[in-house]
C-alpha cells in the first residue's frame, strides 16, 4: 500500500515564473519518457516478476518514480503559480492555457495527452528489464534536453537531481538484469 | 505551492530530505545487494537518522504523516506545504 507523506524527494522552491520552461518540463509528467510512464511501467511489471529481488527493485523504484511525478508536478505549477492568460500567451503558451489553465495536466511538450502505449509489461523479466534499462537511458536524455533550456538554477538544481536518480535507477536495473541471467545460466 | 514555511523549517526540510534520501538510495543498492553487511549497517543508521529528522521537523513544523497530525484542537494536517 502507500502512504502519503506531505513533502517532496528534493525540495522545490521556484521564485521566478515562465510558462514556457513549465510547458517543456511538462513532459516528464505525461510524455513518452515521463515519470508517469515510468512509475506504471515499473509498478506493472513487478505483479509477474518470480525472483524476489526483481520484485523488490521494480517496487523500489516505481514508488520513487511517483515522488519524481509529484516533483514535476510541483515544478510546473509553481513555474506558472499567479500567470494569466496573456503570460501564457506572451510566452507562446496560450495553447496549453485553452485547455488547462494553471492546472497540470498529463501531456507531453507539444500537448499530446498520455498514453499506456508509452510503457510494455510483456511478463518476460529479461524483455522488461531490457525495456526498463532504455527507459531510464531516454528519461536522462530528456532532463539533458531541458537542462540545455533552462537558466534558472531553482530549477536546474531539481531538475539535475532527478537526471542523477535515473543513471541509478539504470545502474540497479543493469544489476538486476545480470543477476536474473546468470541464474538462467 | 501553498503558502510558505519559515527558514527554521526550510532547513529542517532540507536535513530530513537529506537524510532520507540517503536511507532510500541504500534502500535500492540492498535490493541488489542483500548480501552486503556493511551495507546493511550503513541502511540501519540512515534509517534511525531519517526518523531523527523527520521527529524533529514535525515537532517544530507540521504533520509530515496523517498519523502525526490531530493533536491540539484543530485538524492540523491541513498545515504545511503540500507540494
Amino acid at each position: 500500500m502507500f502512504i502519503f507523506e506531505k513533502r517532496l524527494e528534493f525540495p522545490v522552491v521556484i521564485k521566478n515564473r515562465n510558462p514556457k520552461l513549465a510547458s517543456y518540463i511538462l513532459s516528464q509528467y505525461g510524455g513518452p519518457d515521463g515519470e508517469l510512464a515510468a512509475s506504471l511501467r515499473y509498478l506493472s511489471q513487478r505483479f509477474s516478476q518470480t525472483d524476489k529481488r526483481a520484485v523488490a527493485v521494480l517496487t523500489d523504484i516505481g514508488t520513487e518514480e511517483l515522488s519524481h511525478l509529484e516533483m514535476i508536478g510541483s515544478i510546473v505549477s509553481q513555474l506558472t503559480t499567479g500567470e494569466g492568460a496573456r503570460s501564457f500567451d506572451r510566452y507562446g503558451v496560450g495553447d496549453y492555457f485553452i485547455d488547462h489553465a494553471n492546472a497540470v495536466y498529463p501531456a507531453n511538450a507539444s500537448g499530446v495527452p498520455f498514453t499506456a502505449a508509452y510503457l510494455q509489461s510483456k511478463g518476460d523479466p529479461i524483455a522488461d528489464l531490457t525495456e526498463d534499462l532504455a527507459a531510464e537511458q531516454k528519461a536522462r536524455a530528456v532532463y539533458d534536453n531541458i537542462l540545455r533550456m533552462c537558466d534558472d538554477p531553482d530549477v536546474s538544481g531539481a531538475i539535475r537531481f532527478l537526471r542523477e536518480r535515473e543513471v541509478v535507477h539504470f545502474q540497479r536495473f543493469g544489476e538486476l538484469l545480470d543477476l536474473l541471467q546468470a541464474k538462467i545460466k | 505551492m501553498v503558502g510558505n514555511i519559515t527558514p527554521q523549517c526550510a532547513r529542517l526540510m532540507q536535513q530530513l530530505a537529506a537524510a532520507d534520501f540517503f536511507a532510500t538510495d541504500m534502500k535500492l543498492y540492498l535490493d541488489t545487494h542483500p548480501d552486503d553487511t556493511k551495507a546493511l549497517e550503513i541502511y540501519r543508521e540512515a534509517v534511525k537518522q531519517a526518523k531523527a529528522a523527520k521527529h524533529a521537523f514535525e515537532a517544530s513544523c507540521y504533520p509530515l504523516c496523517a498519523e502525526s497530525a490531530g493533536e491540539g484542537c484543530s485538524w492540523n494536517w491541513l498545515n504545511g506545504l503540500w507540494m
